[in-house]
């Protein structure tokens, strides 16, 4: 493959940091997520062991952000290839970042969301079983932030293929 | 005498055996039903083997069958059953809360 205007030798490197980049930031947040609400259902389990089963859907939701970073660096790993057969462009990688990044920092920030309401949420739980419905609703609302930067990253992603 | 040593002849904490400190083994039968009955792991276990697989096993599975390799629809369809087995864990955790309920106040209606 010869080196092109379009095609420099290091356009790789940005499609590698998109991947490694979903992986990581979105990892980080489902931790956040599943560590914060779990020291919450902990501190619940010890006094209500009845709620528990109810109390672990906040981290279920960290499990999917994960599942949403996972999926995206599954699609951009498989847009790669090594450069004697694959041309790749520095839009390409640009773009393979851009993709990364999105459904990485949104998983980040939805994860923390997740963390912090499934926490005080399932806390607040055991004294008031009315505030169920509410904190579900709560975390759907933060967990739909990774959705988004899911859609972009997807939407993105068929724009490298055209 | 001054010097010697005090020499207890009762029994401390730790020479007493354990049955003898906790009345509940001397007292007929103790309660030895598993604290997290087997329906529960199995649920546990199911959900996360299909938060495992799921999703991956779909995109794969999806990919070249159903979408002819156009991978952007086979990573929606991959998010999407991420979040149905989630609805699934809602539902069921609802199911299960239920359950209980209902069987603790049959057990109280019983008693009675």
């Amino acid at each position: 493959m010869a080196e092109t205007e379009l095609a420099p030798k290091f356009a790789p490197f940005f499609g590698m940091g998109g991947i490694a980049f979903a992986m990581i930031f979105g990892c980080i947040g489902a931790a956040y997520g599943t560590s914060k609400s779990g020291i919450g259902i902990a501190g619940v389990g010890t006094f209500r062991p009845d709620l528990i089963m109810k109390s672990l859907i906040p981290v279920v939701m960290s499990g999917i952000i994960a599942v949403y970073s996972l999926v995206i660096a599954v699609l951009i790993a498989g847009d790669m290839g090594p450069p004697p057969g694959q041309s790749y462009s520095l839009f390409t990688g640009f773009l393979h970042l851009a993709c990364g990044l999105s459904v990485g920092l949104t998983g980040l920030a939805a994860g923390y969301a997740i963390g912090v309401v499934g926490d005080m949420g399932v806390r607040s739980y055991m004294q008031q079983s009315r505030i169920f419905v509410g904190m579900v609703l709560i975390l759907i609302f933060a967990e739909v932030l990774g959705l988004y930067g899911l859609i972009v990253a997807l939407i993105l992603n068929t724009k490298g293929r055209g | 005498m001054s010097s010697r040593r005090i020499v207890s002849n009762e029994k401390t904490v730790l020479d007493q055996d354990s049955h003898e400190r906790n009345g509940a083994t001397d007292t007929g039968k103790s309660n030895i039903a598993p604290a997290v009955p087997a329906s529960v792991i199995i649920k546990l276990l199911g959900f996360t083997l299909a938060m495992m697989i799921g999703p991956l096993g779909i995109y794969y599975l999806s990919l070249n069958s159903l979408f002819k390799g156009n991978s952007t629809f086979a990573g929606a369809t991959a998010a999407i059953t991420a979040n149905i087995v989630l609805i699934a864990y809602v539902v069921v955790a609802f199911k299960e809360d239920q359950s209980e309920r209902l069987e603790a106040s049959e057990a109280e209606k019983k008693k009675k």
